[in-house]
């Protein structure tokens, strides 16, 4: 899947400009509500909000952003799939959503809502305050060797999974920590209820301020913020965590909205100097624009492949 | 934005209040929405104390959904709206006073010990100079309680998060809640009724599991409960099915309301400022340590203000001057300082720990969670050197309340003092103009029929229990933290390597359940000792 990425962030451009001229073509026949599968007030819920405003500006669309969050995205997925395919119900989630959680809870098909676009994929990391004087993962599974007690913070089911198989590679046995949403892992870091946790870019800014270090990168290639920092494969584990943000809507969605929806919002994540584009480089390393047939396909694939993980993790 | 310090934060709050967005220009200087919001909301504030059958609850209630979708969902939105609450909070406490003086008809419980002296001192001609004294007394405690929130909530919130690890919040969370069934709701056993159901409503649906719980296999249950239909149907239908009902009994019972003439010196001199001010101290100060407390009402520090005031006015009063409850000033001043000081206060364990006491704490945590970007809790009162937006909001806030508070001081008493013709305005009229308000706000929040059948569905619960004596704050508090309860105590359960006995493993966390426990076990034994 990570092939899909990197292929569409060249194109992403060009395709922009090339689907531009569909977004002023149709107009929602009312206010698009926008569910929002992530707990208030964390990045991917600032990014939604934030395009929803841009949406808002360029096209005078009205947009009423709905939180609807839990069972990984699941809750918001029953939301889109009751609703009216014209345009007017639109839902953000994450690939993983279709993926893992809905295999894990074998809660339907990725068919079960249209995919519209993705905006931006994350730099998934293994975080630590940085008071906590460890420099790489390393450290910390040294430390937890020598029988000190670490706490992992994760926010999704897949993470979960993926801290628990990282730490049987090693031989060490992680207090894995489930919380809503990475806003709160951080949270969790900061009061001292955890001990490392992911992030899925929200810590940016501690990063850059020196208060977080970023210990070893989740995804298949090195963190933007940390080149230095190591993969997951270099201790030993064969799974990679390559989340994006995705749009989406109920199935059989209306093919104009859906290309006029996916075109504006490429447009608003890509256009550089707008909020939700500074928002995204910050946060998510960039904007990450895959839509029509190849998002389907890139969706399924990641559906498919969710069991290995979810096997290993059952051993 | 390198290195801000915490008089950095204290500026950054106080101009995110007056150099927010503008709303007009007076005289070239722009005055900003969110100052626009806060005088706003205390003249509604004011307005619905005075009005009875109204009250902060219901204005908080029908306004929270309007506001949010004219201000939006983003952080700008946080300073007006909460702005805009907490002036219906403070107005609310000083109109409360005016039905309960002219009229012996508390607009809401807390003002019933003002009705014991005010309205005789109103029936003797002193209903001015009554409503002065209840104005001065209210304003007073309310500054009071203000001032120990802005100096005690940021070093509380940093003491928990240094010392409460996971099993201890957990236990505190089980302490505030015990805490509020056991000393709320009157009777032990009711309050601890009222708390289980609230935790039973709100973990339907709920749960980290995949499958959704308690749904019996519906998808209207599969998402759970809106919280907002939730709290309006229990705290506000509930209560006017209760009233409608009340109406329909007494029917044409009462005749016309009379008005006794002002006679004599309505003016409020130093020398009774003098007089009354060592019971808005104490008062005062009653108020804002049972405030402090997570789930103890303003109705309990009225009592205890009112009978500390009684005790200590019995030994030093003149011979000829009227008894508590036969018209002493000091009376309605020891009530309304103490009542009016809980809610200052008791924003203590709302911003600090995100425990609410009371429902107007639970209107301001459900604004934050609606709108987003702040999230009451330690994370609010961390001063780190790079920008922290919580903390510059959560000094917003504090200058909205010193606002407020201003506003209050100087035409909020004018403006009480005009409104003895709001009691005049029949209840079978004003109730469903009500009814058809909040119902229509609530749509326009969750914009689903579902959310007006799941409130009215509560209303009915809330009118049964409202019949059967069982508070509702319990239910909506319980409704309110029963998710942080569940996360708290899951992860608790994981960060101790899934020690089931996570709760008493610690001192601090242990003494919590024990204190829990305690309180229960002593409030049930006792139910006569919490209803006084």
């Amino acid at each position: 899947m990570n092939k899909f990425f990197r292929f569409a962030a060249v194109a992403a451009a060009a395709m922009t400009v090339s689907t531009a001229s569909l977004a002023a073509d149709w107009s929602p026949p009312g206010p698009i509500k926008m569910v929002i599968a992530f707990a208030a007030g964390g990045g991917a819920d600032t990014q939604a909000r934030l395009i929803a405003e841009e949406l808002e500006a360029r096209h005078g669309w009205k947009i009423i952003p709905e939180q609807v969050t839990g069972k990984g995205g699941l809750n918001a997925v029953n939301t889109l799939k009751d609703g009216a395919t014209d345009g007017t119900v639109i839902g953000m989630i994450v690939t993983e959503t279709l993926g893992y959680n809905m295999a894990a809870a074998k809660a339907g098909q990725p068919t079960d809502v249209t995919p519209i676009t993705t905006t931006a994929g994350t730099q998934m990391a293994i975080v630590a305050l940085a008071s906590k004087g460890w420099k790489t993962f390393g450290d910390v599974i040294e430390a937890a060797r020598a029988g000190e007690d670490i706490r992992f913070g994760v926010m999704t089911g897949m993470l979960g999974d993926l801290a628990y198989v990282t730490g049987k590679e090693n031989g060490v046995d992680f207090n894995i920590i489930s919380v809503r949403g990475g806003k709160a892992v951080m949270n969790g870091l900061n009061a001292g209820d955890m001990d490392i946790g992911f992030g899925a870019g929200i810590q940016a800014k501690a990063v850059a301020a020196g208060d977080m270090v970023e210990l070893a990168s989740a995804r298949s290639e090195p963190l933007k913020a940390s080149p230095d920092a190591p993969l997951l494969s270099d201790f030993g584990v064969s799974f990679v965590n390559e989340t994006a943000f995705l749009f989406a809507g109920p199935p059989n969605m209306d093919p104009a909205a859906r290309d006029a929806i996916a075109a504006a919002i490429a447009e608003v994540v890509t256009t550089e100097g707008g909020k939700a584009n500074a928002f995204i480089t910050k946060g998510f390393g960039g904007p990450v624009v895959i839509s029509g047939a190849e998002l389907e396909m890139a969706v399924q694939k990641d559906f498919d492949a969710s069991g290995a993980l979810i096997a290993a993790a059952a051993e | 934005m390198t290195d801000l310090g915490a008089i950095d934060y204290v500026w950054l709050g106080v101009q995110a209040v007056f150099l927010g967005p503008e709303a007009f220009v007076l005289f070239g200087i722009p005055v900003s929405i969110t100052l626009l919001m806060v005088a706003f909301g205390l003249v509604l504030g004011i307005v619905v104390g005075a009005t009875p059958g109204l009250g902060g609850v219901i204005a908080m209630a029908i306004s929270l959904p309007i506001l949010i979708s004219v201000f939006g969902f983003n952080s700008d939105a946080l300073l007006p709206v909460m702005g805009f609450l907490i002036g219906v909070m403070k107005g609310s406490t000083v109109g409360g006073a005016v039905p309960a003086i002219l009229f012996n008809t508390p607009g809401t419980p807390d003002a019933f010990m003002t009705t014991l002296d005010g309205y005789p001192m109103a029936r003797s001609g002193k209903a001015r100079k009554a409503l002065k004294i209840a104005h001065f007394s209210s304003v007073s405690g309310d500054t009071f309680s203000d001032i120990v929130l802005i100096v005690c909530a940021p070093f509380l919130a940093i003491m928990v998060e240094a010392y409460l690890d996971l099993p201890e919040k957990t236990a505190l969370l089980i302490l505030s809640l015990s805490f509020i069934a056991a000393v709320v709701g009157g009777s032990a056993a009711k309050g601890l009724l009222s708390c289980g159901l609230g935790l039973l409503a709100v973990y339907i649906g709920s749960g980290e599991d995949f499958y959704p719980r308690l749904s019996l296999g519906t998808d209207a249950l599969s998402d759970g409960i809106p919280v907002t239909a939730a709290v309006i149907g229990i705290l506000v239908l509930g209560a006017i099915f209760t009233e409608l009902e009340d109406l329909w009994h007494q029917a044409r019972e009462s005749g016309r309301i009379e008005v006794a003439r002002d006679e004599g010196d309505q003016r409020l001199h130093w020398a009774d400022i003098r007089r009354i001010l060592p019971f808005v101290g104490r008062s005062a100060f009653i108020g804002t340590a049972i405030g402090a407390l997570p789930g103890i009402g303003s109705t309990l520090a009225a009592t205890i203000g009112y009978a500390t005031g009684k005790r200590f006015y019995a030994r030093r009063k003149a011979p000829d001057a009227p008894e508590f409850g036969e018209g002493a000033p000091e009376g309605i001043a020891a009530t309304e300082a103490a009542n009016s000081s809980v809610s200052g206060a008791n924003l203590i364990p709302v911003l600090s720990l995100g425990i609410p006491g009371n429902t107007a704490a639970v209107f301001l945590i459900l604004a934050a969670e609606s709108i987003g970007g702040f999230n009451p809790g330690p994370s609010v009162f961390k001063f780190s050197t790079d920008l922290n937006p919580e903390l510059v909001i959560a000094f917003g806030l504090f200058t909205t309340m010193i606002l407020a508070n201003l506003l209050n001081w100087t035409v909020g008493g004018v403006f009480m003092r005009s409104l003895g013709v709001l009691v005049r305005i029949p209840k079978q009229y004003l109730l469903p103009v009500v009814l058809l308000l909040t119902l229509a706000s609530l749509y326009v929040e969750e914009t689903s029929m579902s959310a007006i059948w799941f409130a009215f569905g509560f209303g009915v619960l809330g009118y049964f229990m409202r019949r059967f004596e069982i508070s509702p704050l319990p239910f909506v508090i319980a409704f309110v933290l029963g998710g942080r309860l569940e996360d708290t105590a899951r992860q608790a359960f994981s960060a101790t390597g899934g020690d089931p006995f996570f709760l008493l493993k610690s001192p601090v966390a242990a003494a919590f359940v024990l204190g829990a426990v305690a309180i229960v076990f002593l409030s049930l034994r006792k139910p006569k000792a919490a209803q006084s």
